[in-house]
């Protein structure tokens, strides 16, 4: 992070570690929650589909400023980020598709 | 040096160890993108029994060792920072933090590990716990291989010639964000997220 001084990184770190904490709450509380039984099959798409969106949401958030890819070279963020879409599709589609 | 006439910049800047990091966590996420694959396919297919056997995991343990592993992920990226800016007390401080947290994860899992086995639940008891211990047992394994690199790193730190070399300890917290993040994922697949509506049969 050249751009930004220490304490700013540090602040930035922390914003981070603070979101990732509240976002794994909300992962627990949305597993807690379910959907009306009427909803059927599109309540449990939509249960397990926001489960994947949070971790999906964490993980960007863990490369983007703990792994530095934001700051890094654009060949870097390709690299990265093609098969992290990938799984991204991968599973959300498995798991919205499925059940 | 030869005449050797380059007609573009073939140098990128990113240090070659931080780029072969990035190469191998990139075919590291594909090897976990199969577990992660195949378990989600055979759920769908067995849904009785993968929503049957999933409520005898321990969520609140696995909630913990999730806190735990993203802590440990702070910790390394301050130690990485404190590394950088070559302040050797900080980088002491977080890296034992670090790896006080990957120890406290080892130690959670072996606990989850003993009350599966004298529940007698193995890997070969159903096809669930099968990738359950696949797949904690695959990241577990993750967990020791960057505790080693760290406590290497932390005791070379205290040596009189101390440790400098800011680019390994950046390319080991690659390493150790991505165990962070296969963690992630686990967690809500493997622990919360199954379909609700549905009612176990009675058997």
């Amino acid at each position: 992070m050249a751009h930004l001084t220490e304490t700013e990184t540090k602040k930035e770190y922390l914003k981070v570690f603070f979101g990732l904490m509240a976002l794994t709450v909300l992962t627990v509380v949305a597993a807690v929650l379910h959907f009306p039984e009427s909803w059927g099959k599109a309540g449990d798409t939509l249960h397990i589909g926001i489960g994947i969106l949070i971790a999906i949401v964490k993980v960007l958030m863990v490369i983007y400023i703990f792994m530095h890819l934001k700051f890094d070279h654009p060949y870097l963020r390709f690299m990265v980020i093609v098969p992290v879409f990938l799984f991204f599709v991968l599973t959300f589609a498995l798991n919205v598709l499925g059940p | 040096m030869s005449g050797l006439v380059l007609d573009h910049e073939p140098v990128s800047g990113i240090p070659h160890g931080k780029l072969a990091m990035w190469v191998f966590l990139a075919s590291e996420i594909m090897f976990f993108t199969g577990f992660f694959a195949s378990f989600i396919v055979l759920r769908n297919a067995n849904i009785d029994l993968f929503t049957n056997s999933a409520q005898a995991l321990n969520k609140w343990l696995a909630l913990l060792n999730t806190i735990v592993l993203i802590g440990s992920s702070l910790t390394m990226a301050l130690s990485v920072l404190a590394i950088e800016k070559g302040n050797k007390r900080n980088f002491q401080l977080y890296m034992t933090i670090t790896i006080l947290c990957a120890f406290t994860f080892l130690i959670v899992k072996y606990f989850e590990y003993t009350s599966k086995f004298s529940h007698h639940i193995y890997p070969w008891t159903d096809l669930f716990y099968s990738y359950y211990f696949l797949t904690t047992g695959f990241h577990g394994m993750h967990v020791i291989g960057g505790i080693i690199p760290m406590v290497w790193m932390l005791m070379r730190s205290f040596t009189k010639k101390g440790y400098h070399n800011h680019v390994r300890v950046e390319v080991l917290g690659l390493y150790w964000h991505f165990v962070d993040l296969v963690w992630i994922f686990l967690f809500p697949v493997l622990y919360l997220m199954f379909p609700t509506s549905y009612v176990p049969p009675i058997h």
